[in-house]
């Protein structure tokens, strides 16, 4: 009987296991989706309307995706409560404390941080450019999550149950 | 009393400012030091020194200039001085602190609260106006597209300037510009070298004007306010931080010949008043002002009517006779001293040394 529940556990907390790191896989795409409408948001912002970067940040965090607005709304906290803060400085730290929120990689981060450092810091045709570069990026990598995603996904989701079936077998 | 609301990190952010519980309805906080209201555009490094300067040295504080790799340089009155790192006045460059390009760098993101993008028409005409009615000019590289300045690049040199609002300093000036019969104003030219507090004067009778002046009997009248270099109103999105008094309407950033007939067309003043006139296009829209039966308030840069009238456009708005007062200032007794006031009819002084 305790051997029967126990090995009952023991799949089933593999099979969680493996079922998270499948979610992991499938939220990336999603996140990276959510980013690149924000991304694309913000351009229109810049390049249209020329809207101060606070008060762009401050409608994209309205407006964008749940899963991303943290990384706007810490933008924002950053540049409100650091007097003599610079966009860079603020988009970093914020970064740095949304980055394990998310789904995202160190790659994606990259992207992210790259963008950072001109944010607000040229003129409008300058911002456009290197946030379509941005949302370029962005685009390459959501291909790449989704591909990954696709074959990941249903791996992990069977690895992690027949991984627990394996051991239970192995210690029978 | 001075009105200014105070430029705080949140109205750079572009931020709705938080207000005391229970006094939302206060749109304009009590006035703060002028110098104070730069403070949230300066680098840390920077604030901390100029926090450090004796309390007298920041009260008079005119402007601060910072030059990338050179000697941090406040402007006093009547004189320039190096700034050492600890806040107090270095004797010479190798006592100074030397401004770094991270300071620059700094600068222009606070100045522009982190979105230079937003500021193109400013970076075209060399300066930025802050919340207060402060300017901060820049120099840089210039990119040229078309033979026009399409923006700067790599900015290096920045120059803070501190706006003070003057009040009252029309006061003297005033019965020799109003005609109390028509209850009207005297078609006015205030003219002097650069610095003597033209505009301050200018910003000055117009608030006055504007709102009457009891004292004289004189009921406001409606002025229009082209302010092409938003130094007058000093406005921050379209709004007045100066107080330039309540029956005027201010067209802000418009190029003045345009703006006046805008005005002129539009918010049918009965002044009109603006900065620093002296093209052919500003001549001939003044004249057009004259036409429609509207007082003029203008200033000029020069330092005598002879050296206006060799230019070819003032001499033609000379000849046309219509300007009743010419005010030269001066700084004989400090800035906005006025020197002279000649009645346009006569081309006599009026009054000399006023106080």
């Amino acid at each position: 009987m305790f051997k029967l529940m126990g090995s009952l556990v023991i799949i089933l907390g593999c099979g969680l296991l493996g079922m998270l790191v499948a979610r992991n896989y499938s939220l990336r795409p999603a996140d990276l989706r959510s980013l690149q409408t924000a991304l694309q948001m913000l351009e229109t912002e810049i390049n249209y309307a020329a809207t101060p970067l606070a008060e762009a940040l401050r409608s994209l965090a309205a407006r964008c995706e749940k899963r991303v607005r943290p990384l706007f709304e810490y933008v924002l906290a950053e540049l409100r409560d650091t007097p003599g803060c610079t966009a860079h400085e603020a988009w970093e730290r914020a970064l740095k404390r949304f980055y394990p929120q998310t789904a995202l990689l160190k790659s994606d981060l990259v992207i992210l941080s790259n963008l950072g450092k001109v944010l607000g810091t040229s003129d409008r045709q300058d911002q456009t450019r290197h946030l379509r570069l941005a949302i370029e990026q962005t685009g390459a990598e959501i291909t790449r999550a989704q591909n990954e995603a696709a074959r990941h996904v249903k791996l992990w989701n069977y690895l992690g149950f027949l991984g627990g079936l394996v051991i239970v077998l192995l210690l029978s | 009393m001075p009105k200014v609301r105070p430029l705080t990190k949140s109205a750079l952010s572009g931020q709705p400012e938080e207000s005391p519980a229970g006094s939302r309805q206060v749109l304009r906080a009590p006035k703060a030091a002028p110098w104070r209201e730069i403070l949230p555009v300066l680098p840390p490094v920077l604030k901390e020194i100029i926090l450090n300067l004796p309390a007298e040295v920041l009260e008079q504080l005119e402007e601060i200039r910072l030059r990338q790799g050179k000697p941090l340089i406040i402007g006093l009155p009547g004189e320039d001085r190096l700034v050492a790192p600890n806040g107090t006045l270095a004797k010479d460059g190798t006592l100074a602190y030397l401004t770094t390009a991270d300071d620059i760098q700094r600068a222009v993101q606070l100045v522009s609260g982190c979105s230079l993008y937003a500021f193109e028409e400013e970076l075209k005409n060399g300066y930025i106006t802050l919340p207060g009615g402060h300017r901060v000019g820049l120099a840089g590289k210039a990119v040229v597209e078309k033979g026009r300045v399409k923006t700067l690049k790599f900015i290096s040199g920045l120059n803070i300037r501190i706006s003070r609002e003057v009040n009252n300093i029309a006061e003297p000036l005033l019965p020799y510009l109003l005609d109390r019969q028509a209850r009207s104003v005297c078609h006015t030219l205030i003219f002097s070298p650069p610095r003597c507090g033209k505009t301050t004067l200018l910003r000055d009778l117009v608030r006055q004007i504007s709102n009457g002046i009891p004292g004289l009997n004189f009921p406001g009248l409606t002025v229009g306010l082209v302010d092409e270099r938003s130094e007058l109103a000093g406005c921050c999105r379209g709004v007045p931080q100066r107080d330039v008094g309540i029956r005027t309407d201010v067209l802000d950033g418009c190029p003045k010949a345009e703006g006046m007939i805008m005005l002129l067309r539009s918010m049918a003043p009965q002044v009109i008043a603006t900065d620093e006139i002296g093209s052919r296009e500003d001549v001939a829209a003044l004249e057009e002002v004259f036409n429609a039966g509207v007082k003029v308030i203008v200033t000029v840069h020069g330092s005598s009517l002879a050296e206006l009238a060799a230019r070819p456009s003032l001499n033609y708005l000379f000849n046309l006779k219509v300007i009743e007062r010419y005010v030269l200032l001066g700084r004989s007794r400090g800035i906005g001293t006025v020197e002279e006031i000649i009645d346009g009819k006569t081309m006599k002084p009026l009054k000399k040394g006023l106080a």
